[in-house]
């Protein structure tokens, strides 16, 4: 990093906390709505603090929504996403250090992938998973998006970045291709993993149309379902929206702050820091 | 190298089939016992709405029933891949602009004989328009549950400034009546033209004595009758009597307070919206019949049916629940839940009907007609929003935008 | 030594997955594209006719078809420089600093991409209202006397208020992109700069910038996909009105296919918007290579 003096530093933080400032607006009226009830959000004259602090939006959303049960499915789903995590980050290292027929083709390939509407995929996707019989289980509603051309791509980027001596010297003291994978490249890659770790989450914790398409049983619905649910054909109570929605994002919050710490770890190759 | 491609293809098969039988013994657990279970689907938030009368079903005949909402936001994607994969729920709710496709693609079961043969969904029970919309080919493939229709929302007490204090009753009073409101100063206006309503200028036009598409199939949405309903719509826009955009904000916001738009359109699930969010104005607002136009002062009617999917291993279970949901008791109730109208004429007698601004919309269904009920209905109403829109807010000339969208609603129904 | 089988072990899964979630339906369209696939022969196969081209030839003569290609162009023409250049300059000035303050405000530039697309749909429904009581954004700009704007309702600059919203909602991401990769760079670079005299501009002139060209690429690359893939901001704003000012090809596709049920015709606009990015794709990888 530059080395800055302490009158540059004030300078920046002050610019970063202006702009930080309005970007964080609409979240800060997300959460603050959550506290008020449906007429003072949809009042003539809206302000930024509710006049009553309420709590009875999240009462009701346990009440009315099978809440329990779709944080539970959010939790299995996400957990399940960080499958294709690892198997992003084994087709990037493949890509980046090793020399195969048709690796460039099938790297295209994988680019390829990324540029396809994702407006088409949907119903041939699921005929499939209806031949499969994945339908109504939660294998069915992570399958389709478990690995991503734009993980792979990541991954692939990073791992091109760094030297291949650096991997050499690995095998010359006989380590296997896995151990060299898994125990020297993996290691070294934190902060893609982070980076990667949080979409994995984001993905999950957010999933809606999957879990919505394939279950034929409210049992298999996601938190973003039911927050969907919470839409009524005509006109919406947004304070329950609200409710829902400023629900959801805490535990991302919690996991971005943790994973913040890795990225910030990081690594460097030339060891100095 | 040959090896290496052949382990390729092995390893991925493997792969997914090692995942495909993951799968599959997941599976069993979910879809035990769905032989003795009806399944039903209904549209938005039904685990308090509708649970009642499932739990109410499942006591009185021992059938246990596995609803699933489906969010609104997804109600056409939902039903899209069910038909794809032909696998739907026993029950379906429907909404009734949605019939026609879905009759037409096989997805719902034909059950004329249930329906002749029942008196309690015999087709005399619900009002016309809603019947209407589940008879195809003089076949019947869904039963009315519960219907909606329009009526003209407005602030009394503004009106009676303007000396209409029991609401416009003819089109002419409604645009007087607006542009005299509308003169109270900048920003405030009359009456409300909802740009992407599907329904409202079809509406006048109907008014109007147009058909919108004849008999013999043919689009009439350039001919005088629509082409003066637009007109005259239109005339509320150049006269400033309604705003040309839609001003995004809410009802207790437009219609509350000093009341910046004091008349509106709008079905009966506003009662309580206002109700709730603007207490401000507590008597100070009605609900009347539509103003008469020039032929009629005809409101469009909707609102959803209840069918049988098409392979449902259950019939004769999913028309008695059917049955059990339309009763005048499940109505009543479905009522109190979710304040939708029921389509069961005799359940009007009740005593919530009896409400003087909900007993309006009784009175409107009475004279209420559903939009065609063709497979193209949403294409040609979406059309139709894009034509208006140049119209109202592109300032576009009437007559020849008319013009081209006949041509394009001709050709989308040929 | 380097196995020979070792790589295709690792690409085995992932490529598994991708040729039968992504390449195989696209094949499908392909195939759908030259039918007039409905509703109806969705259900039954034998109601499908075979149509040649004329999905193409009608979706190039659809005026709503071509408007949401020039709308397109503008979100990515406008978008993607102004993605690329905030998140870089954020990613940056946050890693000048190593306090809690610092890293406090890589959460607050964070926030609005983990903002659940309901609430961000109806928060900014407000922001954006055109009434100057009501409208956040036009009450601020009321007190220096300019306004009301229809940000939503005015077809000029309804296309403008959807780029602000969806770059708001992108940086977050691609910003820790960029803070992954700032990781990346050795601080004895920075710090022999400095012994031969370089100001700071030039030390993130000529050793920030191209030390960040991997992840430059690639924050490009995947910056311009997603922005010919644009989708959920007119979807859950606008719809894709007023007038079709904000439709954008993904958008129209949804539409046709979603909602009035046309698959084929759907599919010959996805298969065209398929060769669109990927044309887009390689000319930008061949100017970054030529750059090289």
């Amino acid at each position: 990093m530059i080395n800055i003096d302490k009158k540059l530093k004030i300078t920046i933080g002050v610019v970063l906390g202006l702009w930080g400032l309005i970007t964080v607006i609409p979240f800060v009226w997300m959460i603050l709505s959550a506290f008020k009830t449906n007429p003072e959000i949809v009042a003539a004259q809206p302000n930024l603090l509710p006049n009553e602090w309420t709590l009875d939006n999240f009462r009701e959303l346990f009440q009315r929504l099978n809440f329990d049960v779709y944080l539970l499915n959010t939790v299995i789903i996400t957990v399940l996403g960080f499958v294709g995590l690892l198997l992003n980050a084994m087709a990037g290292f493949a890509f980046a250090h090793y020399e195969f027929k048709f690796k460039n083709f099938l790297f295209v390939l994988v680019l390829a992938t990324m540029m396809i509407p994702g407006q088409v995929t949907m119903i041939p996707v699921y005929l499939l998973l209806n031949q499969l019989g994945l339908t109504n289980t939660y294998l069915g509603i992570v399958l389709p998006g478990l690995t991503g051309a734009f993980g792979i791509f990541l991954f692939r980027q990073f791992f091109s970045s760094i030297s291949e001596e650096f991997f050499e010297a690995a095998r010359l003291d006989g380590a296997s291709d896995f151990y060299v994978f898994f125990r020297v490249a993996l290691p070294l890659s934190k902060p893609i993993i982070a980076v990667q770790g949080i979409l994995t989450f984001i993905g999950g914790w957010n999933s809606f149309l999957w879990p919505l398409i394939i279950a034929n049983d409210q049992r298999f619905y996601t938190l973003s379902v039911g927050l969907q649910l919470l839409q009524g054909q005509h006109g919406t109570n947004y304070a329950l929206q609200m409710a829902g929605a400023a629900f959801m994002v805490v535990p991302i919050l919690i996991i971005f702050i943790i994973f913040q710490k890795y990225i910030l770890t990081g690594f460097n190759i030339s060891g100095g820091k | 190298m040959k090896i290496n491609k052949l382990m390729l293809g092995t390893t991925s098969l493997v792969a997914m089939s090692l995942l495909a039988a993951c799968g599959n013994s997941g599976d069993e657990g979910a879809s035990e016992g769905s032989s003795d279970e009806l399944s039903v689907w209904v549209m938005g938030d039904g685990n308090e709405v509708t649970q009642p009368l499932f739990d109410s079903f499942t006591e009185e005949t021992g059938i246990d029933v596995n609803a699933q909402s489906i969010p609104w936001s997804a109600v056409h994607d939902r039903l899209l891949t069910a038909v794809a994969s032909g696998e739907g729920p026993d029950v379906v709710q429907m909404g009734s602009t949605y019939m026609a496709e879905f009759v037409d693609a096989g997805a719902l079961m034909d059950i004329t004989e249930y329906v002749e043969g029942s008196d309690e969904i015999s087709p005399d029970n619900f009002f016309e328009g809603n019947v209407e919309t589940t008879v195809f080919d003089e076949n019947y493939y869904a039963v009315p549950w519960y219907t909606e229709t329009r009526a003209l929302y407005y602030r009394t007490d503004l009106l009676e400034e303007a000396g209409y204090p029991e609401g416009p009753a003819t089109w002419d009073e409604l645009s007087d009546a607006a542009m005299k409101l509308s003169e109270r100063g900048d920003n405030y206006y009359g009456f409300t033209i909802p740009i992407n309503e599907q329904t409202f200028g079809p509406m006048f036009a109907k008014q109007n004595g147009s058909p919108i598409i004849d008999d013999e199939g043919n689009a009439v949405m350039n001919e005088p009758e629509f082409v003066e309903a637009i007109e005259y719509l239109n005339g509320f826009i150049e006269s400033g009597a309604s705003p040309s955009q839609d001003l995004g904000i809410e009802i207790s916001q437009s219609f509350g307070g000093e009341g910046i738009n004091p008349m509106f359109i709008s079905g009966p699930w506003m009662i309580t919206a206002i109700q709730d969010q603007t207490t401000d104005i507590e008597g100070k607002w009605a609900v009347r019949t539509l103003p008469e136009g020039p032929v009629s002062n005809v409101s469009n009617t909707g609102g959803a049916n209840l069918a049988v999917w098409n392979n449902s291993d259950n019939p004769e279970e999913a028309v008695q629940l059917i049955e059990h949901l339309t009763s005048t008791d499940s109505m009543l109730t479905y009522y109190e839940n979710s304040s939708s109208l029921p389509a069961r004429m005799s359940t009007w007698d009740e005593e919530p009907f009896q409400d003087e601004n909900v007993a309006v919309f009784g009175e409107q269904l009475e004279n209420s007609e559903h939009m065609p009920v063709i497979e193209e209905w949403d294409r040609v109403s979406q059309a139709y929003i894009s034509s208006f829109e140049q119209i109202i807010v592109g300032g576009a000339d009437v007559q020849e935008t008319l013009d081209n969208l006949n041509q394009e609603v001709q050709t989308m129904i040929d | 030594m380097k196995s020979k089988k070792a790589p295709y072990f690792f690409i085995a899964p992932a490529i598994g997955l991708l040729l039968t979630f992504s390449i195989f339906p696209i094949i499908l369209a392909l195939v759908i594209s030259f039918t007039d696939m409905s509703l109806a022969g969705l259900a039954d196969y034998s109601r499908i006719n075979f149509t040649g081209f004329q999905n193409y030839q009608n979706i190039l003569q659809d005026s709503i078809f071509l408007k949401s290609i020039t709308n397109t162009l503008f979100y990515v023409i406008f978008g993607v420089p102004l993605v690329i250049l905030f998140s870089l300059t954020i990613a940056i000035l946050i890693n000048m600093g190593r306090s809690r303050y610092f890293s406090f405000m890589r959460v607050v530039f964070y926030s609005p991409s983990i903002t659940n697309i309901v609430a961000v749909a109806i928060v900014w429904a407000f922001l954006f209202n055109p009434s100057q009581s009501i409208g956040l954004i036009n009450r601020v700009i009321g007190m220096v006397g300019i306004g009301p704007i229809g940000w939503l309702t005015d077809t000029s600059v309804s296309k403008i208020s959807l780029v602000i919203l969806a770059v708001w909602r992108s940086i977050g991401i691609n910003m820790l992109i960029f803070s992954a990769a700032l990781q990346n760079i050795p601080r004895s670079m920075y710090e022999a700069a400095e012994l031969d005299g370089a100001t700071k501009w030039e030390q993130i002139r000529f050793i920030t910038v191209p030390q960040l060209k991997f992840s430059t690429s690639f924050v490009t690359i995947t910056t311009i996909i997603g922005w010919l893939q644009f989708f959920e901001e007119p979807f859950v704003m606008t719809e894709g009105g007023p007038l079709n000012s904000t439709t954008s090809v993904a958008l129209f596709i949804y539409r046709n296919g979603f909602q009035n049920n046309q698959f084929g015709y759907a599919a010959a606009g996805s298969l065209l918007l398929f060769v669109v990015i990927i044309c887009a794709t390689l000319v930008q990888l061949r100017l970054q290579r030529r750059a090289d």
